[in-house]
């Protein structure tokens, strides 16, 4: 039963996301080698906000979508490394209202994920950190943060 | 029923009358007759018992009751009385009554029953009349039904062929414009501060949409990148090619080393 909620729930998603979804953003779910479609894996790209440091960049993040969805929320990934203090070595990005016990709300749409996300690129929460690396320097040496951005956002240009 | 209707009419208010009549009369011999037996009752039982005269002197309370339960039962007893001292003492009388009473039963039930049965048959036969016609209405109806099913199913079955043939004809005649047949889709476009939809059909080639976007736009076409689920959209691809539908979302970017060239 969760299985067809899950699907059939992200079948609702994309189609109205293909219909309407804001500037920039990708979101479609996976196609297999055989052509067939995988909905509860999602490629999606959030461009980085105009206007700050992020901006031209085009991160690639990917929505694993559990068969608990949408009681569950997805498990949100940036590639392995990405410089971020709210996103894990792994990729995996921490965000309250991808947090089952915190924020979750089965009522979030992908297009209020992304964009949350979106959000979080270049609004840090500097209390609670996911890697090191990024947290420290968003702390101690903001200049150097700003070029580590700056260097991340030609490292994803847009692949058009 | 009419030979009733045309005596009955004429005649009813003459029984009515005698109807009355009897029945006043009834009323006044059966009061008559059932006064006097009462009033010889009283003149037979008084003598014998001479309550009033003997009561009155004992107690008067009693008396009273006495009074009031003696007048009593002797209602009783005329009623009880009555009809045996009216057909004992009035034989004539009551098989005149009872034969008037066959009589009214006889008059006064034939009118209602010669109208009813009137009515009821003329109301059978208008009620049949209108149920063969609405029968004959119904029948006239699905008659046309079926024959309009009927030919509708011809013109059905010819139609085929006929489309067909015009189609093939179409074809024949006009292969390179099969505008009519063409599916259509509506598709938007999105820049970065606007949405624009568009309709256009599903086999025409991208490049005729992006060259009109351009020119309303005012850009080159060749600064400009339209992108699909975030691939890039080939100006040689289709709507179909793509596998499009409706009110899907094509987004546009201004190449920034256009961007820089036009600075």
């Amino acid at each position: 039963m969760s299985d067809g909620i899950a699907r059939s729930r992200l079948a609702e998603e994309r189609k109205a996301w293909r219909k309407n979804h804001p500037h920039g953003f990708v979101a479609k779910p996976e196609t297999r080698a055989d052509g067939s479609v995988d909905l509860m894996v999602w490629h999606c790209v959030i461009p980085g906000k105009n206007g700050t440091d992020w901006e031209g960049g085009y991160f690639p993040l990917t929505l694993n979508f559990s068969e608990e969805y949408p009681s569950k929320p997805p498990k949100c990934k940036f590639p392995n490394g990405f410089f971020h203090p709210n996103v894990y070595p792994s990729g995996i990005v921490c965000l309250s209202i991808l947090s089952e016990r915190r924020g979750w709300r089965p009522s979030i749409t992908v297009k209020q994920i992304l964009v949350g996300i979106q959000d979080l690129l270049d609004q840090p929460n500097a209390t609670d950190a996911a890697q090191t690396e990024g947290h420290q320097l968003y702390v101690s040496n903001p200049n150097e943060y700003r070029k580590r951005v700056q260097q991340q956002v030609l490292q994803y240009p847009q692949s058009l | 029923m009419k030979l009733n209707q045309e005596n009955g009419g004429p005649l009813l208010p003459l029984l009515r009358s005698l109807v009355v009549a009897d029945g006043a009369g009834l009323r006044n011999s059966g009061r008559v007759t059932a006064t006097p037996p009462a009033d010889s009752t009283k003149d037979d039982l008084e003598p014998l018992f001479d309550y009033r005269r003997v009561q009155p002197l004992n107690i008067v309370c009693l008396d009273d009751d006495c009074l009031d339960t003696s007048p009593v039962p002797s209602p009783k007893r005329r009623k009880f009385a009555n009809p045996d001292v009216a057909e004992v003492d009035l034989d004539k009388d009551v098989e005149v009554i009872k034969v008037v009473n066959v009589e009214e039963e006889d008059w006064l039930a034939p009118p209602p029953v010669v109208s009813t049965k009137a009515y009821s048959k003329i109301g059978e036969d208008s009620t049949i009349k209108e149920l063969r016609r609405r029968k004959q209405e119904l029948l006239s109806f699905a008659q046309s039904a079926k024959s309009m099913l009927q030919e509708e199913e011809e013109s059905a079955k010819q139609e085929p062929s006929g489309s067909s043939k015009l189609s093939l004809d179409a074809v024949a005649e006009q292969p390179k414009n099969p505008a009519p047949e063409r599916a259509k889709i509506v598709i938007s476009i999105q820049n970065k501060d606007e949405i624009k939809q568009f309709r256009i059909y599903m086999d025409d080639k991208f490049e005729k949409l992006f060259s009109l976007y351009a020119n309303k736009a005012k850009l080159d076409l060749q600064s400009l990148v339209f992108s699909f689920d975030g691939d890039k959209i080939n100006l040689a691809a289709t709507p179909a090619s793509l596998g499009m539908e409706d009110d899907d979302i094509i987004e546009t970017f201004c190449l920034n080393l256009d961007m820089l060239t036009m600075k």
